[in-house]
C-alpha cells in the first residue's frame, strides 16, 4: 500500500494514464505545503511549491523538461510571468534616470565576464562556458514578481529588482539568440542560412510581441480588468500569442515580455490587473516552480556543484559590485545598494528554458552545460527566494511600507 | 507642559505647508518613497522646506516666512519643480489632492514604534483611514490677543476655503458625494472642530491649564482644530483646506486668507461672537459636501446665500488690501475658478472619472496637474 502510494509521488513526468494523477497529488501537496510555510513562517507560498519540488528531484523522479505537455504550462507560464515583467518595465524610466540604465547593462554584462572568467578557470570549453555566462546574466523575473507580490514589497530596491530582472532578461534572451547564430556563422558558407532564423525570430517576436500589447490594450481599454471574464480573455490572448510564436519558432520568451514591455510603453495610461493573470494561471505558476525545482538530478548536481557554486559566487559579486558603485548617481542609498545587490540572485524557469533551447539546438555543447546549469538552479532554488525576501525586509519594504499617520 | 509663550511675528505674513501624495508610476497607488525622495532633495539648496511625514508616501514642503503672494508662487514653484525631478528619477509621482482616490486603507500598516502604536491602539481604525492630505496656511499676528480676535472672525471663512480647495470627493475607491471628504476623516477626531471662544491670551491660557489637567492633552499639538493658535511662531494656522491639485490654487487660497486677515484687522468689519459658531458645523457641512455650491447661514441674519455669492463678494470687500498686498493675481485665480464649469478641483476630479472610468488613470492626470506638465 505504501509502496504503490510513494511510486505513485515519485512517477516519472510522462505523458501517461496516470499523468494527471500525479499531476494533481503533486498540485495539492505544493498548494498545501505552500499555505504552510505562509502560515507558519511568512514565507512566500511559492517555497513551498519548490520544497516539492525538491523532494521530487531528491527522488530522481524530476522531469528531463522534454515533456511536451510540462514544457507547455511552463512555457505558458513563463510568459504569463514575462509579460507581467515587460507590464512593469517604464522605458522612460530609464532615459530620466540614465544612471539605471548604466546599472543595469553594467550589472548583466559583469556578471557574464565574471562567469565566464570563472568557468574558464575551472577548464570548461568556451563553447560551454559562453553560453551558461549568458544564461547567468539574468535575474528570474518570476521569482522575483512572485517573492514581491506575495510579500506585498514596495520602494525603491523592490522596482529596481523589477526592472533589472526584466532588463538582463531581455540582454540573455536576445544574446542567446546572436550566440547561437555565431556558432552556425562560424561555419563558412553558411552565413545566410545562420543569420536568417535569427532576424526573423528577432523581429518577428518584435511583431507578434507589439501584436499582442496592442490587442491586449484593445481589451483592456474596454473591460473591466478586475472582471473575471476579462480576464480569461487577457490570459487566452497571451496564450494564442505563445502558439503563434511557437509554431513560428520566434522566442516565447522574448514574446511575452516584449508585449508586456510595449503595452506599458505605448501610452502612460496604467494597467493594473490581478497578478498572473487570476486563478487560472496561479496553477501555471505552481507547476512551473514544482517542475523547475524537481530538474536537477543529486548524482548531477555531486559532480557539478564546485563550479555552479563559483558560477553562482562570481554573478552574485559581480551584479552587487556593479549596482554599488553606481547606486548614488542613480539616486540609491549604500544599504539599498547592498540589498538591490544581494537580491538579483534567482535563476528559475528562464534560465532552465534557455538551457534547454540551446542543448536542443547545440546538443554537444548542451550535454556539458546543462549539469552545470541545473546544478547552479538547484542551489539557488531555495536559497534565492529567501534571500530576496531577507534583502526586501532589511530594506524596508515589506510590512512596514505603508504607515499609518498620526492626525 | 504648559502654554508656550507667543512668540510675535509681522503682521499678515504668510507660510504655506502642503501635504503631498507620492505615487508609484505602475499602478497609482500610494508608494512609500519619502526616504529615497528626501535624501535625493536634501542635496539642493531650497528656500522652502522639506520635511517626512508619519507615514512613508506622504512629504510636506513648507514655505518660508513669505510676505506676498509672489513669494509664495516662486517658493512653491522652486520646491515643487525640485521634489517632481526627483520622483521622477525613483520612478515617481507626487500629487496634490485631499485624499488618494482608490488606496486601500486596511493595507496600511501603521509605524512601528511605541508612540504610534500608543496612537494606533487608541484611534482604531480612524488612524489608518488618516491617510488624508492637507494644505496648512499661518498668517502672523503681532499679538497672541490678535491672533485669538483674528482666530475667531476668521471662522466665518472656514467654509469659503474649504469649498475653494475641496479635492477629495473619492475615497477608497468610490465617489463619496462630497466634494471634501477628507475633513469627514478629521471631525472623527476627539479634539477636533472648532477652537473655544477666548479672546485674550490669559483666558485661553487658563483653557488650555485646565484641559491639560485633565490629562487629555499635553501640548497645542494635541488640538486638531480647524483654526488653532501657533505660539511657536506667532501665527494663526488655519488647517480646513484640502491639498489643491496645483500649487498656483494653493498660494491663491493663501492670498485669500492673508487679505481676508488684513480686512479683518484692520477694517473690524464685524465683532467674533459665540453666536457665529451656532451655525458653524452646518456651514462647514455644506461646504464640503458641496463646495462652491453649498449654501451657508449667516447665524446673525439668518440669511441663507451661496457659497459662490459669498466668495465674490468677500473677494470685492478686501479688493483694497489686494492691492496693498500685491495679491491681485492670486485673487483673480479664485474668481475665475467660482465661474469655470469645472471650477473646483473635486468637480476637475469627477469629470475626469467620467471620462475615463479608471481611477489610475485619473491620480495619473492628477500628478500631471500638479507638476505643471
Amino acid at each position: 500500500m505504501t509502496d504503490a502510494l510513494w511510486s505513485l509521488i515519485t512517477a516519472p513526468w510522462a505523458l501517461e494514464p496516470d499523468t494527471l494523477l500525479v499531476a494533481a497529488v503533486l498540485a495539492l501537496a505544493a498548494a498545501l505545503l505552500g499555505e504552510v510555510v505562509w502560515r507558519t513562517l511568512r514565507w512566500p507560498r511559492m517555497l513551498g511549491y519548490v520544497l516539492v519540488g525538491t523532494a521530487l528531484a531528491l527522488t530522481g523522479g524530476g522531469p528531463s523538461g522534454h515533456e511536451p505537455a510540462l514544457r507547455l504550462a511552463i512555457d505558458g507560464a513563463l510568459a504569463l510571468l514575462l509579460f507581467e515583467a515587460g507590464v512593469r518595465l517604464n522605458l522612460r524610466w530609464l532615459v530620466r534616470n540614465p544612471w539605471l540604465l548604466a546599472s543595469s547593462v553594467a550589472e548583466a554584462a559583469l556578471a557574464g565576464i565574471a562567469v565566464w572568467i570563472v568557468l574558464r578557470s575551472f577548464a570548461i570549453t568556451p563553447g560551454v562556458a559562453a553560453p551558461l555566462a549568458i544564461i547567468s546574466t539574468a535575474v528570474s523575473p518570476a521569482v522575483m514578481l512572485r517573492v514581491v507580490g506575495e510579500l506585498r514589497a514596495a520602494g525603491q530596491v523592490t522596482e529596481r529588482l523589477l526592472a533589472l530582472a526584466a532588463l538582463n532578461t531581455l540582454y540573455a534572451v536576445l544574446a542567446m539568440k546572436l550566440f547561437s547564430a555565431g556558432l552556425l556563422l562560424s561555419d563558412p558558407g553558411t552565413w545566410l542560412d545562420a543569420l536568417s532564423p535569427v532576424l526573423f525570430s528577432f523581429f518577428g517576436s518584435i511583431l507578434v510581441g507589439a501584436a499582442l500589447g496592442e490587442g491586449l490594450a484593445l481589451i483592456a481599454r474596454r473591460l473591466d480588468l478586475r472582471d473575471e471574464n476579462a480576464m480569461v480573455l487577457l490570459l487566452a490572448a497571451v496564450l494564442l500569442a505563445l502558439v503563434v510564436a511557437k509554431t513560428l519558432q520566434l522566442s516565447a520568451l522574448l514574446v511575452p515580455l516584449l508585449a508586456g514591455i510595449w503595452l506599458r510603453n505605448r501610452s502612460q495610461r496604467p494597467w493594473v490587473w490581478p497578478r498572473h493573470f487570476g486563478s487560472a494561471g496561479g496553477v501555471l505558476v505552481l507547476v512551473m516552480f514544482v517542475a523547475v525545482g524537481s530538474a536537477w538530478r543529486p548524482e548531477a548536481l555531486e559532480a557539478s556543484i564546485g563550479v555552479a557554486a563559483a558560477l553562482v559566487l562570481a554573478r552574485t559579486v559581480a551584479k552587487s559590485l556593479a549596482v554599488l558603485t553606481l547606486a548614488r548617481p542613480s539616486g540609491l542609498g549604500i544599504g539599498q545598494a547592498l540589498c538591490l545587490g544581494a537580491a538579483l540572485l534567482p535563476m528559475s524557469g528562464t534560465a532552465w528554458v534557455l538551457g534547454l533551447d540551446f542543448a536542443a539546438r547545440h546538443p554537444t555543447s548542451g550535454a556539458q552545460m546543462m549539469p552545470v546549469l541545473l546544478a547552479a538552479l538547484a542551489l539557488l532554488e531555495l536559497a534565492a527566494p529567501l534571500i530576496v525576501m531577507a534583502c526586501l525586509r532589511v530594506a524596508g519594504e515589506i510590512d512596514v511600507q505603508r504607515k499609518g499617520k498620526q492626525p | 507642559m504648559s502654554l508656550e509663550t507667543f512668540a510675535t511675528s509681522k503682521a499678515f505674513t504668510l507660510g504655506v505647508e502642503l501635504e503631498l501624495q507620492i505615487v508609484g508610476r505602475h499602478d497609482y497607488d500610494l508608494a512609500p518613497g519619502a526616504a529615497d525622495l528626501l535624501r535625493l532633495t536634501s542635496r539642493r539648496k531650497l528656500a522652502a522646506d522639506v520635511k517626512p511625514e508619519i507615514t512613508s508616501s506622504m512629504i510636506e514642503l513648507s514655505t518660508g516666512v513669505c510676505e506676498r503672494h509672489r513669494d509664495v508662487i516662486t517658493q512653491l514653484h522652486e520646491v515643487r519643480d525640485a521634489l517632481v525631478h526627483d520622483a521622477a528619477r525613483l520612478n515617481l509621482h507626487l500629487c496634490g489632492g485631499g485624499t488618494h482616490a482608490f488606496q486601500d486603507w486596511s493595507r496600511r500598516r501603521i509605524f512601528d514604534t511605541p508612540r504610534f502604536r500608543q496612537v494606533s491602539e487608541l484611534y482604531g481604525y480612524l488612524s489608518k483611514q488618516f491617510t488624508v492630505f492637507g494644505q496648512h496656511v499661518h498668517i502672523g499676528c503681532i499679538s497672541p490677543d490678535q491672533a485669538l480676535w483674528l482666530l475667531h472672525a476668521m471662522s466665518r471663512f472656514v467654509p469659503h476655503v474649504i469649498a475653494l480647495s475641496a479635492s477629495s470627493p473619492f475615497v477608497q475607491g468610490t465617489d463619496t458625494g462630497f466634494q471634501s471628504a477628507r475633513l469627514n476623516s478629521v471631525y472623527a477626531f476627539p479634539l477636533s472642530g472648532r477652537a473655544p471662544f477666548t479672546l485674550t491670551w490669559q483666558e485661553f491660557g487658563v483653557y488650555f491649564e485646565k484641559m491639560r489637567r485633565t490629562g487629555v492633552v499635553e501640548s497645542m499639538k494635541d488640538f486638531y482644530w480647524d483654526i488653532r493658535p501657533k505660539p511657536e511662531f506667532g501665527t494663526i494656522e488655519i488647517r480646513v483646506m484640502d491639498t489643491p491639485l496645483t500649487v498656483e490654487r494653493a498660494a491663491a487660497i493663501a492670498a485669500y486668507l492673508q487679505c481676508v486677515a488684513r480686512w479683518l484687522v484692520l477694517e473690524r468689519p464685524f465683532e467674533p461672537q459665540e453666536d457665529d459658531y451656532l451655525a458653524y458645523t452646518y456651514n462647514r457641512f455644506q461646504a464640503c459636501r458641496f463646495g462652491l455650491d453649498g449654501v451657508v447661514v449667516d447665524p446673525t441674519t439668518a440669511e441663507h446665500r451661496p457659497l459662490r455669492e459669498l466668495i465674490a463678494q468677500t473677494i470685492k470687500d478686501v479688493e483694497l488690501h489686494a492691492i496693498e498686498l500685491r495679491a491681485e493675481t492670486g485673487l483673480a485665480l479664485l474668481r475665475d475658478a467660482l465661474v469655470a464649469p469645472d471650477g473646483s478641483d473635486a468637480t476637475w476630479l469627477r469629470n475626469a472619472q467620467a471620462h475615463e472610468q479608471y481611477l489610475p488613470e485619473v491620480v495619473r492626470q492628477q500628478c500631471l496637474r500638479f507638476e505643471g506638465a
